[in-house]
């Protein structure tokens, strides 16, 4: 694997706030600043409120002096006004944190996040040598890009920043009582500094991603997105495993809902497939293997049985759908006078004339059962054709035998058409499905119960059309598999997020559109195929994929080879190469699920090692353990929680220490009972509500983990009522304030702030 | 030539476009005409057919429309003027004052502490949320600095008592409102970001194409409509949503208006104005609403009493006959048919509600604590304007933006350039809104000429 380092220390400085800099530079006299008392501008002027440290390195500094990487810890207290100050003595804490381990520099400053302020601490990061700092303001979730990029672009590694939220988790929540306001977040800049000493020099990585893309299955879907991609110049190689184009809409008649003829689209999109010098299509090719990763993938496969190889960068599935089999259901098989939709489009499309005056059609036939849901175009097809026969015979019987009639957007206007053609309806339920019998003579008739007129009804058909139901390609378990995705009972695709990733799978690089993903009707099939076109033309036009700097790292060393690590990891983040983990770190997210669950303990995350996490617990567990509960809390929806709860001013017990993951699964288990043993009152863990969780399935992964967790931790005589969990929408500040104050009262704590 | 894209509207629609356009390499520009981006999805609670918290999955997009260094946002902005170039388009913005300066303000509240006018809100109102003429759109609104209700600078509201004390000034007139509590409050915290003199702002932009993305909105029944505006205890399957919102105006408490209980027996009546004289339309999304409402208020109490009033299960989408499946399976009620009418009982605001029993074909009266209308979607009431600037299109029957030829060309519209996603083409829910999303930011950052040639790609 070939990855590009790139120095993050100036990677992230083209986003250094413009407006940061130059205005700092030239700080212009607004009106307002005209009216600022002198006081106050000094103050956010950033001249030093209370230099409390100076160079002199602080007691307890551990590594050797002279090391290049001696941490130099700078320290930036904010008083956000008197947000912060008015209820926690910043003065206080920025004396305390001159005071910590490898603190060369503490200040505390009225607003760290002003202009003016963030060029001051650029400057302290040059005039002090520092190399790790500490600000202690709001919330990550709003300020962190922007500290780190100012440090970044003052020479210093951004990855060497730690964040406290001495706001939010202190003095927005903790009002009643000044003096624990001041102790809690003492101890949180102390957490901060003992982690800061140990950062590691982060960087952003880069894999690089070429100009190739292949496009498997030739329907409406993968012309689409193969016309779109060879648009912009990228090299496109359509596989088809038939021997011609067009997938579905070639036995399709008209498309619904203006009628235009199906052959006419086809025709168009092949058109234009073959006119573009970009785009090779390979039909009776079928993919016979595929390995690699975005940027990198081989392709093997078979054209009318001859082998052939070719590379990717970027792969769109589009391998559509078919009806499922009918057989045995409603007489489908007894005769050639029921049959499907998909018959029945064809013989249309045919021109054939259909000889039948009695046409019933049965909606929902193997869908909206315990199996499987809705079709989706099944209302649509069968308006469309109801429509459709009546035109061409008017004197024709056509029945709509259905359970809920769907016609959103134009349909809806369609409807009505059709039912002025006399297109007749029947509304069946479910306790009372239509059946189709037949007479002596052999005809066929369909006895349906209609639930608007509570009759029964008895109808002679000449013609049963069956709206059947769709399931994937047959090639779906293979593909799957091949492309390691995932797919339903029925053969489609799972994208990574039904709602905000549609077109994408989890693992980047492939993405998908169309009915492969579930059934639907041509122009979202187009519009998906367009949309996955943009998804794999954004890594291509870039020309590399890049993580943050936080990721996953392996050491061999112990590693037994037990393959959890890549067979868990949700974004195929890590290539097994002769049994062992490798990770692609340019496709890690660092969620530290692989990290906390590795047996041996390989394996650390970058900002989230086992060292820091651990200098952490030990640094708030120091001083009256016993009163002490420790939150691990992600980043994502827990930690929102508690900002909610902080905006909102909500009053709760100040015995929580927050230790903030990116994801609940980086909490490994011992991390728990490294707790325990210093003898924390309670643990916490605290995450995404499910269902949702920002690295797919890390809070599952966690309160699984929990459980086996809870389970060891008895048969080892440990007390597992004070470990809790609580799972939280970013939305739920209440609910986080209200399991503060249960669990203190649980525990038997005094809390150490009431409310 | 610029190559920059416009996107109109930041609601999940806008915010992906922005997104994906951005991480292309373009430079985006993302106007909104609120103080916020966010849209719709940012005052909803669950969103079907998952039921994952909706803002929990919004605001990290959000966040990262906010750090990336490739968009730019414009709130409380409009487009103006449109002048067609060779190839794309000048645009006039015009950002509207928010009275308060974004660069220094840090969202730190005291004003709002400070200001002694709560009104009521304008999605909340109905159900008791207030909010106070100056502050932030929502707790995770991007971006997250305070504004000021214009109506409060007009000087509109000192009849009822807005500006305190003995000013004589017109709010207009004031530069610097020295009794103004907020201006005070602010001043006081040394961060003057309150500014009553702040002018709205002309931008003038060049970009290549534009995207549309200006979403729905909750229709608001007539008043009297099943009792509605007229009886507390009916009110919307917005408000619904917003009292099940741990974000809402009662903490996610599911209460009635009319005595703050928590009703036991919940009705809701689908498809409600739906038709020649309301909407023409089928919403698409309020079937899949009310199986999610009922979902989670059985997950609150699982002894309440839901009952949906239905015409067509409209189960469209991937997982939603499975989703509604699992509101059946929770004893959810589902009756085929509209109620005739809504009766309410003066002393207990319950309500009774005459429906027919299509099964039995008998008339039922039932009694209910408070009644949900399931009232649709329609499009954005700016709409008209925007399509006039643009030069582009509204259906007359909808009010949505048309297509020209949805079929070969969709998105697009009658100017070449600009393209159309989310809620302004049609009532959609929020997957397709990102799937829409970015095919436009495909076309969006499409060579030119291929735009001009009009190829249906
Ligand atoms: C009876 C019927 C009527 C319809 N009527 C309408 C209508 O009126 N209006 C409307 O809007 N829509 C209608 N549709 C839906 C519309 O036809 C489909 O949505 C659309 O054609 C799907 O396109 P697709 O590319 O996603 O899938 P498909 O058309 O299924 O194309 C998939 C292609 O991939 C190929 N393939 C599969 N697996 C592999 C593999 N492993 N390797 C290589 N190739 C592979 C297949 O051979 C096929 O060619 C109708 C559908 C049916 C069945
Ligand atoms: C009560 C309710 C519940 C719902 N529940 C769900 C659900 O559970 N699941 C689901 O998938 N969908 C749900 N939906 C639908 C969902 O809200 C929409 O699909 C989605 O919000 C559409 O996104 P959008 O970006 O197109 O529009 P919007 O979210 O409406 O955003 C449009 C944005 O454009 C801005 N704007 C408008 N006009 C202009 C202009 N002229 N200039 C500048 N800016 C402008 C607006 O201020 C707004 O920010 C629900 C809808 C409602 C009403
Ligand atoms: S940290 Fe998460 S994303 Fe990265 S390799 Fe481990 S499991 Fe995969
Ligand atoms: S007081 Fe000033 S800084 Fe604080 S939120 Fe209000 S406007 Fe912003
Ligand atoms: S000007 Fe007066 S009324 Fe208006 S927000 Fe400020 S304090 Fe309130």
């Amino acid at each position: 694997m070939t990855e590009e380092r790139m120095d993050a220390a100036d990677a992230p400085e083209s986003a250094m706030p413009e407006s940061a800099a130059s205005e700092a530079a030239a700080p212009e006299a607004t009106e307002a600043g005209a009216e600022v008392s002198p006081a106050s501008t000094a103050h956010s002027a950033g001249a030093a409120a209370n230099p409390a440290a100076s160079a002199a390195p602080a007691a307890g500094a551990s590594a050797p002096a002279g090391a290049s990487d001696d941490p130099r810890v700078g320290v930036f207290v904010c008083d956000c006004g008197t947000n912060i100050a008015a209820t926690v003595d910043c003065p206080s804490v920025t004396e305390y944190a001159a005071g910590l381990g490898d603190v060369v520099f503490a200040e505390e400053g009225k607003w760290i996040c002003s202009v003016d302020y963030l060029t001051r601490i650029q400057q302290a990061v040059k005039e002090n040598d520092l190399n790790r700092a500490v600000v202690a303001c709001c919330t990550p979730r709003t300020h962190e890009k922007l500290f780190k990029n100012t440090v970044g672009a003052a020479g210093m590694n951004p990855y060497q920043l730690e964040f406290v939220s001495i706001r939010e988790q202190v003095s927005w929540v903790h009002k009643a009582d000044k003096a624990v306001a001041t102790d809690k977040a003492k101890d949180l800049v102390k957490m901060g500094v003992a982690k800061a000493r140990l950062l590691e020099e982060g960087e952003e990585i880069r894999l690089p991603v070429k100009t190739d893309c292949l496009v498997i299955g030739g329907g409406a879907a993968g012309m689409t997105a193969a016309i779109a991609v060879a648009d912009q110049g990228y090299v496109v190689r359509l596989v088809e495993k038939q021997d011609v184009l067009g997938g579905l809409l070639k036995d399709v008649n008209t498309v619904a809902p203006k009628g235009v003829p199906a052959a006419e689209v086809v025709e168009r999109l092949v058109a234009q497939v073959v006119a573009s010098e970009n785009i090779e299509v390979l039909t009776s090719t079928e993919i016979t293997a595929l390995a690699g990763y975005i940027g990198n993938y081989t392709v093997d496969v078979s054209r009318v049985g001859v082998p052939g190889t070719f590379d990717a960068s970027t792969i769109i599935v589009t391998t559509g759908m078919r009806e499922l089999d009918a057989t045995g259901h409603y007489g489908h098989g007894t005769g050639d006078d029921v049959i499907t939709q998909l018959d029945l489009e064809r013989r249309l499309k045919a021109g054939e004339p259909l000889g039948a005056k009695n046409v019933v059609i049965v909606q929902c036939v193997r869908s909206r059962n315990e199996e499987r849901g809705c079709c989706h175009i099944g209302c649509t097809v069968a308006l469309k054709n109801a429509l459709e026969i009546k035109q061409r015979d008017p004197e024709a019987n056509v029945y709509l035998l259905y359970k809920d009639l769907i016609t959103v957007k134009d349909e809806y206007a369609h409807m009505k058409e059709i039912l002025k053609a006399g297109v007749k309806t029947v509304r069946f339920s479910d306790a009372r499905p239509p059946e189709v019998t037949r007479g002596a003579d052999g005809r066929a008739a369909v006895t349906v119960h209609d639930v608007l007129l509570g009759a029964e009804l008895t109808l002679p058909a000449d013609l049963v059309v069956l709206t059947v139901g769709f399931e994937g390609d047959e090639t779906v378990p293979h593909l799957r598999g091949l492309l390691k995705v995932s797919a339903n009972e029925d053969g489609f695709f799972t994208e990574s997020h039904v709602k905000l990733g549609p077109l994408d799978f989890a693992a980047a690089g492939v993405y998908l559109a169309g009915s492969a993903r579930s059934p639907k009707p041509l122009r979202d099939v187009r519009e998906e195929a367009l949309g996955a076109a943009m998804r794999a033309s954004i890594p291509m036009t870039k020309g590399h994929v890049q993580a943050e700097g936080i990721v996953a790292t392996v050491d061999l060393t112990d590693c037994s080879q037990c393959g959890l690590c890549w067979k868990n990891c949700p974004f195929g983040a890590i290539e097994e190469i002769d049994k062992n983990p490798h990770i692609l770190e340019a496709l890690c997210k660092g969620c530290g699920l692989c990290a906390a669950d590795c047996p041996k303990e390989c394996i650390q995350i970058v900002h989230y090692g086992d060292a820091q996490i651990a200098a952490q617990i030990e640094a708030a567990l120091e001083d009256k353990p016993e009163e002490k509960i420790i939150a691990f809390v992600c980043h994502w929806c827990a930690l929102g929680a508690v900002d909610i709860a902080g905006v909102g001013r909500s009053e709760y017990p100040a015995n929580a220490r927050i230790i903030r993951v990116m994801c609940s699964a980086r909490v490994a288990q011992k991390y728990v009972l490294d707790c325990y043993d210093r003898g924390a009152a309670g643990v916490l863990v605290a995450g995404c509500e499910f269902p949702t969780c920002h690295y797919i399935t890390g809070n599952y992964k966690c309160s699984d983990r929990l459980v086996r967790l809870r389970k060891k931790m008895e048969k080892k005589g440990y007390d597992t009522s004070r470990l809790w969990e609580v799972w939280l929408s970013a939305s739920m500040g209440p609910k986080w304030v209200a399991t503060m104050k249960e669990m203190t009262e649980v525990l038997g704590l005094v809390p150490a702030c009431k409310s | 030539m610029s190559d920059s894209v416009l996107i109109v509207g930041g609601g999940i629609a806008g915010i992906t476009a922005a997104l994906n356009v951005a991480d292309y390499g373009r430079h985006v520009y993302l106007v909104d005409d609120t103080p916020s981006i966010g849209g719709t999805m940012a005052r909803l609670d669950k969103t079907f057919p998952t039921n994952d918290c909706s803002i929990c999955i919004e605001a990290p997009k959000m966040y990262e429309v906010n750090t990336h260094p490739n968009i730019e946002i414009l709130t409380n902005t409009e487009i103006r003027k449109v002048t067609q170039t060779d190839d794309g388009f000048t645009i006039r913005l015009l950002k509207k004052a928010k009275y308060v300066d974004e660069e220094k303000c840090t969202a730190c509240g005291k004003c709002v502490e400070a200001c002694p006018v709560s009104v009521p809100d304008e999605i909340d109102g109905k159900i008791g949320g207030t909010r106070k003429l100056i502050s932030v759109a929502f707790p995770q609104a991007v971006p997250n600095k305070n504004y000021l209700d214009i109506r409060c600078r007009n000087g509109s509201m000192r009849s009822e008592g807005a500006c305190i004390g003995e000013c004589v000034v017109d709010c207009s007139q004031c530069r610097e409102c020295p009794i103004a509590h907020c201006v005070k409050a602010c001043n006081n915290e040394g961060k003057f970001a309150v500014v009553l003199w702040q002018k709205d702002e002309n931008i003038d932009i060049d970009v290549q194409s534009v995207i549309v993305a200006t979403g729905i909105k909750s229709h608001e029944p007539p008043e009297g409509l099943y009792g509605y505006d007229v009886f507390p205890n009916v009110i919307t399957y917005m408000h619904f949503e917003r009292l099940m919102n741990a974000g809402g105006p009662t903490e996610g408490d599911i209460i009635r208006p009319s005595d703050k209980q928590h009703p036991h027996r919940i009705a809701w009546i689908q498809c409600v104005d739906r038709g020649d004289k309301g909407l023409p339309y089928c919403s698409k999304v309020c079937c899949m609403v009310a199986a999610k409402q009922t979902i989670i208020t059985k997950e609150h109490d699982p002894s309440a009493e839901c009952t949906v009033f239905y015409n067509n299960m409209t189960s469209y989408g991937k997982g939603f006959e499975e989703f509604y499946q699992k509101a059946s399976g929770l004893g959810v009620r589902y009756i085929i048919g509209r109620p005739f009418d809504v009766t309410e009982d003066p002393e207990t605001h319950n309500l009774t509600l005459r429906y027919e029993d299509i099964i039995n074909g008998t008339i039922v009266e039932e009694e209910f604590d408070l009644v949900v209308l399931s009232s649709g979607l329609e499009p954005n009431d700016r709409n008209k304007r925007v399509a006039k600037t643009l030069k582009i299109d509204v259906d007359e029957r909808t009010g949505f933006f048309t297509e020209p030829d949805p079929l070969f060309s969709p998105l697009e519209t009658a100017t070449p350039g600009v393209f159309l996603c989310g809620g302004a083409t049609s009532p959609i829910d929020i997957s397709e809104s990102v799937v829409q999303a970015t095919a436009a930011s495909m076309k969006a950052v499409a060579r030119r000429v291929r735009v001009a040639e009009e190829v249906a790609v």
